[in-house]
């Protein structure tokens, strides 16, 4: 046995190496500036400083978290009834629907999202359809909607799958159990099945919530020039601007967002969890 | 039972899953405060009945009436029942505590009075101080206790069972018959319990209900069920037994075996067919001609408490039949590495109809093979002037590599032993070995039937094959070129006997038993 761990540290090496290296090459460009050629620099936190003090970035990351927390909870509000309903469905339905959701998955997403400009422009089939409920003139395109029904269209199926996949696991006698203790379906669903199926839930918000809150090309895309999002910001500061020490820096920021927003969600749910049982 | 109240009535009960009948019309009472047991192999419908009486699954056709209201269309949670789990369905996400509590929550009962209930419960089941264990820290016997606490707390009017001993060891399960025994009785309430152990089934219930293929085959009392057994499926599922078939001769007569016995059943038709079943507990062993029929003892088994012997009083059918054991030379050839062997073997002229290569090949026993590789080498033709005709043929076998062996073929008309009484055929060959193949066989008993050819069958009905033993009198590790007789048998009737009093295999004995003690059923399926 161990003969054969040792066989797993050529893999460890590497997979360290390739891993963390980039991440702390990041880091060690925030927290730098060039010097007057490519061998010096110093240190400085002046990236970061510029960062906190500039009124139009922090709007900027304010816009991202509000963004990508209402992508993560229409998600959850549209993604969990359809997960459920798939979960009771008969084995050969369950599988042919995980199949329909993950479909569109087999066609890159920057095609796909192309595809949403011309749903939601002007004269698009949306706008033509609303017509028929007496909303003309309609044009989504370029707005926060249009960035939001992206971003939830985009994210979507993880959330479906890992609820599902949380659903399906559950002994189907707890569900019994629950009716033959006199429990009707609604108190049977709030008091066995969702608790149930929180950590699905919580694997679900974490997969939509981190890619919805660095987007870059949905905001640039469905929002035009006027939906910047922090994405935006960081792919701006390394492709156009050149400034790699500043996107390091808000990279690195971001992170640090990502890592306290997780950390609360899981909390609360370790709290949530102990309050059922006392 | 002091309350003989009916509780539950089945009416007709009728379900089918997939075209497949799983209950056909089941009809049954349960009364209040009884100890029914559901008893059955697996797929008989006892737990379909069970689920049906929970509402988890709604029947095809027929009613359940529960305290004289039809129950039907009620769904789980609006019956006035509880159940426990084959895998208990405990909740995981809550704790001891909460598990049992879960009902009174539903029903919104005041806090102080769940704790009551629920600490009273943990003292039924011998738990107080788990109720804020994890579910996961219980052990299965814990569990299941828990699962009975949760649905007893709710005082229901019925507790419903599935198998709930079944993931248990032993001890355990011993352990927890006792205790369910104790809770009803100290609850006072209906349990209906679905088991295929029929120990369980003898041990815990006031009532058992057998079931077969979706139908009632017995109602009663653990020891009616046990003494009286209504037919030979019952008997054979509850205890050991000797199950032979016989004649009614008349009222308080019976006959098997060609004699005549005295019982105390009566009311059969004269000479209707039946099946009679004597308990192994129930018959003595006396010296030989002491008592009503005379055996050897075949076997005793020593099984803790007592001896179980198998005495065999009439004798089956047998049929010897000669091994001519060759010299290696005789049946094998080789050409450097390539090898063939092969017998000459007996054929019956009336087994010639439609005989193929491949079955004179199984016959013969032809092999070919390289003893470089240890490759198996393929039998490439077969030529013969085989004719459907008395008489002796040759036959020759070659391999790919032109390597070829002649042997004979014998075909004879072969006289099978037919016992008409018994409704027994037997019939084997004669045949040709060399010591290797003797003393390379690693199942010599199966390998000398399928040399031999040995078959049973019964006489009116070919088909339906009757399995043969074997004696043969040489040691296989030393047997040396001759002819040796093999004989192949049927088993005659065997009684099964425990007792605490040894006997020598091989002895005489006799066999005593009672009138009492021979119990008369109906042939399943007839129809008087």
């Amino acid at each position: 046995m161990k003969t054969w761990r040792r066989l797993a540290i050529p893999y460890l090496i590497w997979g360290s190496f390739m891993l963390l290296l980039p991440m702390l090459l990041i880091v060690f460009y925030s927290v730098i500036q060039p010097g007057n050629d490519v061998a010096t620099f110093r240190f400085s936190l002046s990236s970061y400083v510029r960062f906190f003090t500039d009124r139009d970035f922090l709007l900027i990351l304010w816009r991202s978290l509000k963004i990508a927390i209402e992508t993560t909870v229409l998600c959850l509000l549209i993604g969990y009834p359809v997960a459920y309903w798939i979960s009771r469905c008969s084995q050969k339905t369950q599988n042919l629907m995980v199949l329909i959701i993950t479909l569109p998955m087999w066609i890159n997403m920057l095609v796909r999202t192309y595809a949403w400009i011309g749903i939601l422009s002007e004269g698009g089939p949306l706008s033509i359809v609303l017509g028929w409920f007496g909303f003309h003139n309609v044009d989504l395109l370029y707005t926060e909607a249009a960035v939001l029904i992206g971003m939830v269209y985009n994210f979507l199926p993880y959330m479906i799958l890992q609820i599902h996949s949380s659903l399906t696991k559950m002994d189907p006698s707890l569900i019994e159990a629950a009716s033959d203790l006199g429990a009707s379906p609604f108190q049977t669903f709030w008091r066995v099945v969702f608790p149930l199926s929180i950590p699905g839930v919580i694997s679900g918000i974490t997969l939509v919530f981190l890619p919805a809150i660095s987007a870059f090309f949905i905001p640039k895309l469905l929002g035009g020039g006027g939906w910047f999002l922090i994405g935006n910001v960081i792919e701006n500061q390394f492709i156009t601007v050149g400034e790699w020490n500043f996107g390091s820096a808000i990279s690195v920021i971001m992170a640090m967002v990502m890592m306290l927003l997780m950390t609360l969600v899981r909390k609360a749910d370790r709290k949530a969890s102990k309050e059922e049982k006392a | 039972m002091e309350n003989e109240k009916t509780l539950i009535q089945f009416r007709n009960i009728q379900k089918s899953f997939d075209d497949q009948i799983i209950l056909k019309g089941i009809n049954l009472d349960i009364n209040q405060n009884e100890f029914v047991t559901l008893l059955g192999p697996s797929g008989c419908g006892k737990t379909t009945l069970l689920r049906i009486l929970g509402g988890f699954l709604s029947q095809d056709g027929g009613e359940v009436y529960i305290d004289g209201k039809e129950i039907s269309s009620l769904p789980p949670y609006k019956r006035e029942l509880n159940t426990v789990f084959q895998k208990y369905a405990l909740f995981p996400n809550m704790n001891v505590y909460e598990n049992i509590a879960f009902g009174l929550r539903i029903k919104k009962v005041s806090n102080d009075i769940i704790e009551q209930k629920v600490m009273r419960m943990l003292r039924l089941i011998g738990l107080e101080g788990y109720e804020k264990r994890e579910i996961t820290q219980l052990s299965g016997g814990q569990q299941q206790r828990v699962a009975i606490a949760r649905a007893l707390v709710n005082e229901p009017d019925v507790l419903l069972l599935d198998e709930p001993l079944g993931a248990l060891d032993l001890k355990l399960r011993k352990e927890m018959q006792y205790e369910l025994k104790r809770i009803q009785q100290e609850v006072g309430i209906t349990f209906i319990f679905v088991t295929h152990d029929q120990e369980e089934a003898l041990t815990m219930s006031d009532k058992i209900v057998v079931m077969k293929e979706g139908e009632i085959q017995q109602v009663g009392t653990p020891v009616e069920i046990y003494n009286e057994p209504v037919n030979a499926y019952v008997a054979r599922f509850i205890g050991e037994s000797n199950i032979l078939p016989g004649i009614m001769v008349d009222d308080e007569l019976v006959r098997f075996d060609e004699q005549d016995f005295k019982c105390v059943d009566k009311g059969f038709k004269k000479d209707q067919p039946v099946d009679i079943v004597i308990r192994p507990e129930d018959i003595d062993i006396v010296p030989a001609g002491k008592g009503k029929l005379n055996g050897t003892v075949e076997s005793v088994l020593f099984k803790g408490m007592l001896y179980e012997v198998i005495v065999e009083t009439v004798p089956g059918t047998h049929v010897t039949v000669n091994m001519h054991i060759t010299s290696e030379t005789a049946n094998q050839k080789d050409d450097g590495h390539i090898h063939i062997s092969g017998n000459s073997f007996y054929l019956d002229v009336d087994d010639m109809e439609g005989i193929q290569d491949k079955d004179l090949i199984a016959r013969a026993d032809a092999q070919a093979w390289n003893d470089e590789t240890d490759e198996q080498l393929s039998i490439e033709s077969v030529e013969t002037n085989l004719e459907k005709k008395i008489g002796t043929y040759e036959i020759t076998f070659t391999t790919v590599g032109g390597l070829s062996i002649t042997k004979t073929i014998q075909v004879i008309d072969q006289q099978t032993v037919r016992d008409e009484k018994r409704n027994e055929g037997v019939s084997a060959f004669n045949f040709f070995k060399s010591k290797d193949e003797i003393q390379e066989s690693v199942a010599l008993d199966t390998d000398l039937k399928t040399w031999a050819n040995a078959q049973g069958w019964r006489l009116n009905n070919e088909d339906q094959g009757i399995p043969l033993d074997v004696t043969y009198d040489f040691d296989p590790e030393t047997i040396t070129e001759g002819v040796y007789p093999v004989t192949f048998w049927t088993k005659g009737r065997e009684f099964k006997i425990h007792t605490t009093d040894y006997v020598k295999e091989g002895s005489r004995v006799g066999l005593a038993f009672g009138p009492e003690d021979i119990h008369v059923m109906e042939k399943e399926g007839y129809t008087s």
